[in-house]
């Protein structure tokens, strides 16, 4: 994955020096604006890494093939987009969980349930959707987006 | 705050599996930092390139977009810009009310936020945690889902006495 790094790394320092070309001025905003957001990440990337750790190390892979196996059908797709639903923050503290989730035997329907809604399905932010967009918007959405990642789960296992 | 729930959690769990088998807790910690170490080049590019598509795409470009197209356009549009904004979705919730009220869809309004479940700039990401396949398949099939999701919630919004 370090070699993906790099060229990913080249390929966006190319960017960067195109621009800077262009607009010097937006182009170091947009500098500074990285190295912020990524700062302002770390705190989170530590957590989710040490978590991927953990598992890895200790949760058993009976326990992820009995509660998200295959196996575990409907049941495993509902844990998924449940815990999907509860957990909060940005999707790239998602991947590193759910890849070590799929490592230990997880339903791969089960897991991309889980990622698209701890995305779009908040339970802790829907008192802060309902202030804005009034509880009859946050309901529905939420639960119309609750059984769509479900079934977005359910069309990438048909598909794969 | 509720950035930092995660940390406190995993700093709980290593604080109690360190108590109960410290050799095993090490080599988590260890299996952790290479697992960071192997990725972060990829996590530090991906956020020059956030840095980029927030100055050069900005919020009012957004808007213009998502305001201007009422139609199948603006349908196609909100799955776009979904698909780009960056950052956890509840921040993005006032900005997409001010779009209603100018006008905008409830359609528009979900839709972003239902494709906001892929994350273009986040793809090789996804893809060296969980290969090809799944990632690509999981998008597509997210973004085609997000404009019948968008079109159900708002035949419920506008069916009044429900």
């Amino acid at each position: 994955m370090t070699r993906v790094g790099l060229v990913y790394l080249l390929l966006i320092g190319s960017a960067y020096l195109l621009l800077t070309l262009r607009d010097r001025q937006k182009t170091g905003q947009s500098l500074k604006m990285a190295g912020k957001s990524l700062l302002k990440m770390m705190p989170l990337l530590v957590a989710v890494f040490g978590l991927v750790g953990l598992f890895q190390e200790f949760l058993p892979a009976e326990l992820v093939s009995r509660w998200l196996g295959e196996s575990s059908g409907l049941v495993g797709l509902l844990i998924g987009a449940g815990a999907g639903a509860i957990a909060i923050g940005p999707p790239l503290a998602a991947y590193p969980l759910a890849g070590s989730l799929l490592d230990a035997g997880a339903w791969p329907p089960a897991i991309a349930a889980f990622i698209v809604s701890w995305i779009s399905v908040g339970i802790i932010t829907i008192t802060f959707e309902a202030q804005i967009f009034g509880a009859r918007f946050a309901l529905l959405r939420n639960s119309i987006s609750f059984v769509a990642a479900m079934l977005c789960g359910l069309l990438l296992g048909l598909l794969l | 705050m509720i950035r930092q729930w995660l940390l406190l959690l995993t700093a709980g769990l290593y604080g109690y599996a360190f108590w109960a088998s410290p050799g095993r807790t090490a080599h988590a910690l260890q299996i952790g930092a290479t697992t960071l170490g192997s990725v972060l080049l990829l996590i530090i590019s991906v956020f020059g390139l956030v840095g980029l598509l927030q100055v050069w795409i900005s919020r009012e470009l957004i808007v213009k977009l998502l305001g201007r197209e009422g139609g199948v356009k603006g349908l196609l549009i909100a799955t776009f810009c979904g698909t780009v904004l960056i950052g956890p979705a509840y921040i993005i919730f006032p900005l997409l009310m001010s779009l209603h009220k100018h006008g905008a869809r409830w359609a528009v309004v979900t839709i972003v936020l239902t494709s906001y479940a892929v994350k273009i700039q986040m793809i090789p990401i996804e893809v060296g945690f969980l290969g090809w396949p799944f990632s690509l398949a999981r998008a597509l099939i997210t973004i085609a889902l997000a404009i019948p999701t968008g079109l159900l919630v708002e035949a419920f919004m506008e069916k009044r006495g429900l």
